[in-house]
């Protein structure tokens, strides 16, 4: 291996060695290594077919709902810094938000567009993963988890649409909660589960704003680890198993 | 294409009047031993680049799109004020068109339960391992979802047309009790859809591949055609205009 003094000195070094239990990763075992040894990277096998890495094949639709979802997380965060989920704060909070916080209309405009983008992307992803027949045994349950996957989406950019506390959120809201009273029998219960009182109020605000900054979040953090760690204990994507030739 | 699998044992055809053999010696970096030449690159650099692209491209989507269009922010909440129309989020507001159809109920329990569980039960119901991975399966299962898709365009454009042309509700107001106008009547007419292009595949002997696909097809293309009529095509009182005739000035896309 034709290594420059500089790579060599800096792999060497005790603190190199301390971080990564690897070389350089400029010959096979090297780059092995920096998979298997690396707690992120170890997300993927050492190798991958290139079948399933044609973009035909998927469109990258579910690694793109994967990085929306850390640009809501990221952006989300930075909102959170000057949001108040309060009826009397909450309005007067998004209206600094965008006039005197810096950069924050732009925050707020990602934030918005990658959710809508999220609920599209991860619809679309489906939708793929349906029609290449990806569903099919080993990966089973990887759907159903997957399915699991789209409710909490919806879910969370359900909740997130009441926090402006503007006339859209609110009534857009209250529309999309009725449907919920509907339920034979304990329909109206559930709607008032839903929202913490009979309408929309204070209770709600506080209800949806904790569903949507922690609950939500957090159960799609680990859903979808489970989601992508099991991608890869079926055998990586169902594309690698179509013989030479085929589709 | 063929119907059958190919045998994968071709890669290193057995001889069995041998014990053993050397197959092949290659210089190569795979660590898959005891299988034939495989198509595989290495995760890293490769996939991460990958991945590395994408994130880059994705963030600058959103970038430029953030740039050029802002988020909407609305006069403050007042529950004594009605907006009108009031609208659910674009991915609800399908089951808010479905409601204008029949029983609330019908719209927006059951057929949401139904269809969760009909998504959840998907693999269950298709338990064959053929094609998997290839897209639509064959040229069968593309034709398939062709014919599926355009049909239930028809079917539900002229559903919903027909409904808000002669109200069902209104026409049996007095003639028939209200559970068939809200409940029988419009739940036929959905499951005649929704059934037609399963009877014919059965009829066929299409597969229960073919029929998922079918079936799949006929809900995601239903979902489309409600979500554009209920966004695009309803203005002021939920009313169907034409959405380059919306009153008001009213415009759905200011609503994102
Ligand atoms: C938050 C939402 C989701 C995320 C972040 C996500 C992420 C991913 C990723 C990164 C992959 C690898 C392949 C690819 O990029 O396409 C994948 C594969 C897969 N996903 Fe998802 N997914 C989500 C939702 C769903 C949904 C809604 C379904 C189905 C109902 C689903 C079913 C599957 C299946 C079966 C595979 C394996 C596909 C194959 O083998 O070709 N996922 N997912």
């Amino acid at each position: 291996m034709a290594q420059s003094k500089l790579v060599k000195g800096l792999t060497h070094s005790r603190v190199w060695r301390s971080l990564f239990r690897h070389g350089w990763p400029d010959n096979p075992l090297d780059r092995s290594l920096t998979m298997t040894s690396n707690i992120f990277f170890h997300l993927h096998p050492v190798k991958v077919s290139r079948k399933s890495l044609r973009w035909q094949y998927s469109f990258g639709l579910g690694v793109v709902a994967t990085i929306l979802y850390g640009v809501l997380i990221f952006t989300g965060v930075l909102l959170m810094f000057y949001y108040v989920p309060s009826v009397e704060r909450a309005y007067p909070s998004m209206k600094e938000i965008q006039l005197s916080v810096p950069l924050g209309q732009f925050t707020r405009n990602m934030h918005r567009w990658a959710a809508h983008g999220m609920v599209l992307v991860v619809i679309l992803h489906m939708v793929r993963v349906f029609y290449t027949g990806a569903y099919k045994p080993p990966r089973q349950f990887n759907w159903v988890i997957g399915v699991i996957l789209l409710l909490f989406t919806l879910g969370a950019s359900f909740t997130g649409y009441l926090l402006p506390w503007d006339q859209l959120s609110f009534w857009a809201i209250t529309v999309g909660t009725n449907i919920a009273s509907y339920a034979p029998g304990a329909g109206p219960v559930m709607r008032e589960i839903l929202l913490g009182g009979t309408e929309v109020g204070q209770d709600t605000l506080i209800r949806f704003y904790t569903l949507h900054i922690a609950l939500l979040p957090l159960s799609l953090a680990l859903v979808v680890s489970l989601h992508l760690w099991r991608v890869r204990k079926d055998g990586g994507l169902a594309a690698t198993e179509v013989p030479d030739g085929e589709g | 294409m063929t119907n059958e699998l190919p045998v994968k044992d071709e890669v290193f055809p057995k001889d069995t009047s041998k014990s053993y053999a050397i197959v092949e010696m290659v210089r190569g970096d795979s660590p898959m031993v005891g299988k034939g030449p495989d198509d595989t690159v290495f995760s890293f650099p490769i996939v991460l680049l990958w991945e590395i692209l994408l994130l880059l491209g994705v963030t600058l989507a959103i970038f430029l799109f953030s740039l050029a269009k802002q988020a909407p922010l609305d006069a403050i909440a007042n529950p004594q004020i009605t907006t009108d129309p009031a609208k659910a989020p674009w991915y609800f507001v399908g089951l808010q068109e479905l409601l204008e159809h029949m029983h609330p109920t019908l719209a927006g329990i059951v057929i949401p339960g139904v269809l969760v569980g009909f998504l959840m039960s998907i693999p269950y119901l298709d338990n064959s391992r053929e094609f998997a991975g290839v897209w639509f399966s064959s040229k069968r299962g593309k034709r398939i979802v062709v014919w599926t898709a355009v049909y239930t365009v028809i079917a539900m454009v002229a559903f919903i047309a027909f409904d808000n042309a002669f109200s069902i509700r209104e026409t049996l107001r007095g003639v028939a009790p209200p559970w068939v106008a809200q409940w029988v009547i419009p739940g036929l007419i959905l499951a005649v859809i929704v059934l037609l292009p399963v009877v014919i595949l059965w009829r066929k002997k299409g597969s229960a591949r073919d029929i998922m696909i079918a079936l799949f097809t006929v809900m995601i293309v239903s979902a489309v055609v409600l979500t554009i009529s209920g966004f695009l095509f309803r203005g002021p009182g939920f009313e169907m205009y034409w959405p380059w005739q919306m009153p008001d000035g009213y415009n759905p896309w200011d609503e994102l």
